[in-house]
């Protein structure tokens, strides 16, 4: 006979014990199950492939190092593709702590000890060749390859800082400063993260208020990505795509429904299929972190799953919904 | 050295947080007071570095350009006299131009992304020919649904009778599966947080991952 | 001048900002950017006043040895610590803001672990709510787990063993049902927002207002 009180009363550390096993052995058995994108994530994945130097997208880094593990993972995704098609890419974030997580997501990229990445150029290196005039990306790039530079084992290209990439960085008040870029992106960010001036940069001179800007991706643990949509999509039609939290995933569908966003990366497993469809459109070499995430995701799933069906057939079996309060353990 | 010093650091603290799950104890207590003041003082080095030098003291105090930004300086210390109780009333100031001005600004523009935007997204036709029948049903949902879900939260009439007392049935049942759905997604989440981590120390502290 | 002109600030500047959205005049334009340019100003001086409140709440701790007092340093002393090494040091020492710096590792490597690691820490509440508090006690409440259940299925790879029915289930459940629940629920709060600025704005909403004396 089942003690089912002594069973629902199991000290929860038992439990604790169950989901670290479930979340640590499947990563050393890989069973590589296959991750289906959906519309929402393939959406924004399309519109980022079909834009190309000419063009121009923002990443909103708008989350806090709590949330690192669902949100990192997709602005990489979304950073590497970008510079893989040479669409200049302009970073921001809403919080001082997410300012400090894009350094670390863009370093990741440009880490060229790892196969696959970009080498970076800073804007003081290449200033010989902005004074010779050379500001286009392809004769930039041709220029820099004559001057016998070229690059590392495994490295996908270059990323030139003010042609290709431009770390804006936090600013408060971030609703005004969408509504102050919808005029002018240099009036609100003078400088970039590091004190360039921003005006000097060939990627603000063609691209100089959000009118201009063909996509921003806001990666966000709160409702700061909204910042986007109520005052760029409302204001100047900015076209905007989400990367949020699974918590808060489910809130937006209305706005993809209603147009107002592109689409939705949801959590891990958005990030995850941001990153199978960059592996099949040949950006990437392997998938990231994310898709090493979902076999874990998959077990745990079942094991939480399991706790639900399980405490609800001790609870009626042991009749617990006709007595008063079950005693309550540790 | 640098590197390795801080990876071994930071896995010490993530040890100590989970630390937490077993027993309480005093490195946990000491890694959840440090991480309040170490989030303070970063906050302080980046918001002086991209709001207040840029902003204020490189125009006003080195080339001496921009004196008119002295007034919301001013304003904004005047936050400072909240510590100060005889004269704490002052710090109404500088939130008095902050939350007047900021809710008149995103009026309209919430007006528009919540609201409109929003009601004419409802607003949609219930058969478009040629739609699979699940994405009939869909939208047959979308439209029904989110009436009964508003009647739902319609507290100034009793829940009663064909209107408001099916309508309001209908709500909640509509307001439950959309619970549902947010609590799968939930529990999704936190199961990712929790292998970021084990990510980082099974790969980038123990290099037991590839 | 104690409530009565803040109140009157609120309002006229609210009215004013209001106004300004459907005025496309130059004048409009120049409060506007007058607007965006001095918030943030004004706000990031309330950094002074959580850096204050923070201090003065732990050298009480502190002076009168109240209980975890210790662990008071351990909030201070970053605090302050980590702006005079970005602000004051030199690199040689560790100062500064690049890497390597004081600054540099106690966000990579001290807040962004803790943090991280407590947010991740709800991954064990969670499932011991499931197994302790995720009770099907009426049909509303089995709904709810039902819905839970096969949207935490259709969300894995794993689902799709089950057949493409499950997953394409799940996104039917999000695309629909749920979107329609979730904008009703914003159509609520967005209804609310804007009956609170109208609130602010217009003097009815006074709790701003509060913690600043009489």
């Amino acid at each position: 006979m089942i003690n089912w009180e002594k069973f629902l009363n199991i000290d929860r550390r038992w439990l604790y014990l169950l989901i670290a096993v479930v979340v640590v052995v499947p990563f050393f058995i890989r069973m590589g199950l296959p991750v289906v994108p959906s519309d929402e994530v393939r959406s924004i994945y399309n519109l980022v492939d079909s834009l190309g130097p000419d063009n121009a997208i923002f990443i909103g880094w708008d989350f806090d190092p709590g949330t690192e593990a669902e949100n990192q993972p997709m602005g990489v995704a979304v950073l590497r593709h970008a510079l893989d098609r040479h669409v200049p890419v302009f970073i921001t974030a809403v919080s001082p702590l997410g300012q400090g997580l894009a350094e670390q997501g863009a370093a990741s990229v440009f880490d060229t000890r790892i196969p696959g990445n970009f080498v970076y150029v800073p804007w003081a290196e290449w200033e010989p060749f902005r004074a010779a005039g050379y500001v286009g990306r392809d004769s930039l790039e041709s220029a820099w390859k004559a001057a016998g530079n070229s690059l590392p084992e495994g490295a996908r290209g270059w990323v030139f800082e003010g042609v290709d990439f431009a770390l804006l960085g936090y600013l408060p008040y971030f609703g005004l400063v969408v509504l102050g870029m919808g005029t002018s992106i240099a009036t609100q960010y003078p400088t970039d993260a590091y004190g360039n001036n921003l005006r000097e940069m060939p990627m603000l001179r063609a691209h100089k208020n959000l009118r201009e800007i063909d996509l921003a991706v806001t990666l966000a643990g709160s409702t700061a990505c909204m910042y986007w949509v109520v005052y760029g999509t409302s204001r100047v039609g900015l076209p905007v795509a989400f990367g949020v939290t699974a918590v808060m995933a489910t809130d937006y569908y209305p706005y993809i429904q209603s147009g107002q966003i592109v689409g939705m990366m949801g959590g891990l497993r958005g990030a995850a299929e941001y990153e199978v469809l960059e592996h099949e459109g040949g950006h990437t070499e392997t998938t990231g972190k994310a898709y090493r995430g979902m076999d874990v995701q998959s077990l745990a799933h079942i094991l939480i799953i399991l706790f639900v069906i399980l405490g609800n057939i001790a609870y009626f079996a042991g009749g617990f919904h006709k007595k008063t309060a079950l005693k309550s353990g540790r | 050295m640098y590197e390795t010093i801080g990876l071994w650091v930071a896995a010490i603290l993530t040890l100590a947080v989970f630390s937490f799950l077993y027993k309480e104890n005093p490195l946990y207590r000491f890694a959840e007071h440090v991480v309040v003041g170490s989030s303070l003082g970063y906050t302080i080095v980046i918001t002086y570095q991209r709001v207040l030098y840029p902003r204020l003291v490189e125009p006003v105090f080195l080339h001496g350009e921009s004196l008119v930004l002295i007034v919301p300086a001013m304003l904004g210390l005047l936050y400072v006299t909240r510590f100060f109780p005889r004269i704490a009333w002052l710090s109404r100031y500088p939130m008095a131009f902050l939350l007047g001005m900021g809710m008149g600004m995103a009026f309209p523009y919430d007006m528009q992304a919540y609201i409109l935007r929003q009601i004419q997204a409802t607003l949609i036709p219930l058969y478009t020919p040629g739609a699979p029948w699940y994405n009939t049903v869909g939208a047959v949902v979308i439209v029904l649904g989110t009436l009964a879900g508003l009647i739902y939260f319609f507290f100034s009439k009793p829940h009663k009778g064909p209107f408001f007392g099916f309508g309001s049935k209908v709500g909640i049942w509509i307001i439950m599966i959309g619970f549902g759905a947010t609590f799968g997604f939930t529990v999704m989440g936190r199961i990712s947080l929790l292998i970021g981590r084990v990510q980082f120390l099974l790969s980038d502290w123990l290099g037991l991952l590839h | 001048m104690k409530r009565t002109v803040p109140m009157m600030i609120a309002m006229i500047g609210g009215i004013i900002m209001m106004i300004q959205y459907f005025i496309p005049h130059q004048v409009s334009q120049d409060v506007f950017n007058y607007y965006t340019e001095w918030a943030p100003l004004v706000g990031s001086f309330a950094l002074v006043l959580g850096v204050g409140s923070l201090t003065r709440v732990h050298i009480h701790k502190i002076r009168a040895k109240a209980p975890n007092w210790p662990y008071s340093y351990a909030v201070l002393i970053p605090l302050y610590l980590i702006p005079v090494f970005a602000f004051f040091l030199p690199a040689s020492i560790g100062g500064g803001t690049g890497k390597p710096s004081v600054f540099d590792f106690m966000y990579s490597r001290v807040q962004i672990p803790i943090q991280a690691t407590m947010f991740s820490m709800l991954a064990f509440y969670i499932a011991s709510a499931a197994f302790r508090a995720f009770r099907a006690k009426s049909a509303l409440a089995t709904i709810l787990l039902v819905t839970a259940i096969i949207v935490m299925l259709a969300q894995v790879p794993i689902g799709d063993l089950f057949g493409r029915w499950l997953p394409d289930t799940g996104l039917w459940i999000l695309r629909f049902p749920n979107l329609a629940a979730k904008r009703a629920i914003e159509l609520g709060v967005g209804f609310g927002m804007l009956a609170t600025c109208l609130k602010i704005i217009f003097g009815v909403e006074r709790g701003w207002l509060g913690g600043a004396g009489e």
